[in-house]
């Protein structure tokens, strides 16, 4: 029995550098990722993350895609600098919600369709970016609970 | 399903011998080397399996929650708990083991381990998020082929069951 | 009493059992997590604020954690009684106290790795995870090097 699994072992540790990649190819399912944008399920408003923030929803991971100088300036609090192509290349918990950040949204939008490509399902991106973020959580005078609760005040770094 | 694979893990731990404190520490002085033969064998077992069972498409490697690293806190902690585990001779898994075999040593154990727990706890601060990585794993690190590693890790564990079977 | 078994085939076992946590479970198996969750309850129980950062964690991986410690006791007990393994040991009062002492600074260290031999060492050591690599080779370097001042304890 022993030298069975031994032999097994060595056999199937040669060969796996042949192998090529054990993970699964990208997919993109245009029609799929279509009707979800229309849905409007493929984002968040800055204010859905502020409170997702504050009520620290499990396996919540949020991204900024910015360069390191703007995110050392400010950044969510809680957020993660990640660059894009540094994002497509790594691996996240499939049970984790992802939200990707950047200065519009533009780069988080192309983002999320580059992370729904490769399977992940609970990924979403900041609709108007790190500038809704300041308008709609740090500024905003309607939501003033959610203000004082990240700081109020965007000069002040984290 | 969890209590499942809890029932089959101490079941394995068990045949092993690893319940028993004694022969686990043997692995330290160089008299007894069960502990790197089960955890090698476990280890390379399951990432052959894992591998080829996702390169195969029967399962998702991506899907599969990798522990996260942080690196600092993980070397740290990693010298801490050898210190504790030569100390202890078990680790948690096998207290629950030990315990549930009947010694009163592995209750011992887990008992000082929730204390550990419990005073870190209160003491250190919460989150220590330094030096994450995410979920970085060797290939990544090495900028290796995943099977390249794979192969590398066999390689490891082979020469090492050689050694010690030279040395028993 | 029952020899103990051979320690590639039990290993492979083991290795058969984590494979299939992989596969059905989407994660390894760990056990530190319920001595975590536990505590930090506890601490919670008595109004302490900083209960510990991995503690909050969701209701299903809780009732997970628990059931893996639960089975992992459980499929011990089965194996030593069928093995006619079982019997009530209690060691000396030495030997207890350095196993609480060893289980504490045990427990310190997998607080701050966030996992132990089971959930880092195996399950994240098959899965190539970085800090799971670097926390078995920090642990077994630690133990080698700490074995020789412990030798005294180990030959009472």
């Amino acid at each position: 029995m022993r030298r069975a699994l031994l032999i097994a072992a060595l056999v199937a540790g040669v060969l796996a550098p042949l192998a090529g990649s054990p993970y699964r190819a990208p997919q993109l399912d245009v029609q799929r990722l279509a009707a979800q944008i229309e849905a409007e399920q493929d984002h968040v408003t800055a204010v859905e993350l502020a409170q997702w923030i504050r009520d620290r929803k499990p396996g919540l991971r949020v991204l900024d895609l910015r360069t390191p100088a703007e995110f050392e300036q400010y950044h969510v609090p809680s957020s993660v600098n990640v660059p894009l192509p540094q994002l497509v290349a790594q691996q996240f918990a499939r049970g984790d919600t992802l939200v990707l950040v950047s200065e519009g949204g533009g780069h988080a939008a192309q983002g999320w369709v580059l992370m729904r490509a490769r399977g992940y399902a609970s990924v979403f991106f900041l609709r108007g970016g790190i500038q809704e973020w300041d308008e709609d959580v740090i500024r905003a005078p309607e939501q003033k609970e959610l203000s004082r609760y990240f700081g109020g005040d965007r000069r002040g770094g984290c | 399903m969890a209590l499942v694979i809890g029932i089959a893990f101490g079941f394995a731990l068990e045949r092993a011998g690893l319940g028993n404190a004694r022969k686990l520490v043997g692995q330290f002085y160089g008299t007894d080397f069960t502990v790197f033969k089960v955890m090698f064998s476990a280890i390379v077992t399951a990432m052959l399996g894992a591998f080829w069972l996702s390169r195969f498409g029967v399962i998702d490697l991506a899907s599969v929650a990798v522990p996260e690293t942080w690196l600092v806190p993980q070397l740290a902690g990693g010298l801490l708990f050898g210190i504790g585990f030569v100390t202890a001779g078990l680790c948690p898994g096998t207290s629950c083991v030990a315990a549930a075999t009947g010694r009163g040593d592995g209750l011992a154990v887990m008992l000082g381990l929730f204390a550990g727990m419990l005073v870190s706890g209160l003491t250190l601060p919460g989150n220590l998020n330094l030096t994450a990585r995410g979920a970085l794993t060797l290939p990544e690190v090495f900028h290796l082929p995943y099977g390249v590693v794979v192969a590398a890790v066999v390689a490891i564990a082979l020469a090492g069951f050689r050694w010690t079977e030279a040395r028993a | 009493m029952k020899r103990y078994a051979d320690p590639y085939v039990a290993g492979f076992c083991l290795g058969l059992v984590l494979l299939a946590s992989f596969a059905f479970a989407g994660r390894g198996v760990g056990v530190s997590g319920t001595f975590v969750w536990s505590a930090a309850a506890l601490a919670a129980a008595f109004e302490q604020a900083e209960a510990g950062a991995s503690a909050v964690e969701s209701g299903s991986s809780i009732a997970a954690a628990l059931q893996t410690v639960l089975g992992i006791m459980v499929g011990g007990f089965a194996s030593a009684l069928l093995a006619r393994r079982f019997k009530f040991t209690i060691a000396s009062k030495a030997r207890l106290l350095t196993a609480f002492a060893g289980g504490a600074v045990m427990g310190v260290g997998a607080y701050l790795a966030r996992g132990c031999t089971s959930g880092l060492a195996l399950s994240g050591g098959a899965l190539l995870g970085a800090g799971s690599w670097i926390f078995m080779l920090a642990a077994f370097a630690a133990a080698y090097a700490f074995a020789p001042l412990v030798r005294k304890a180990w030959h009472s």
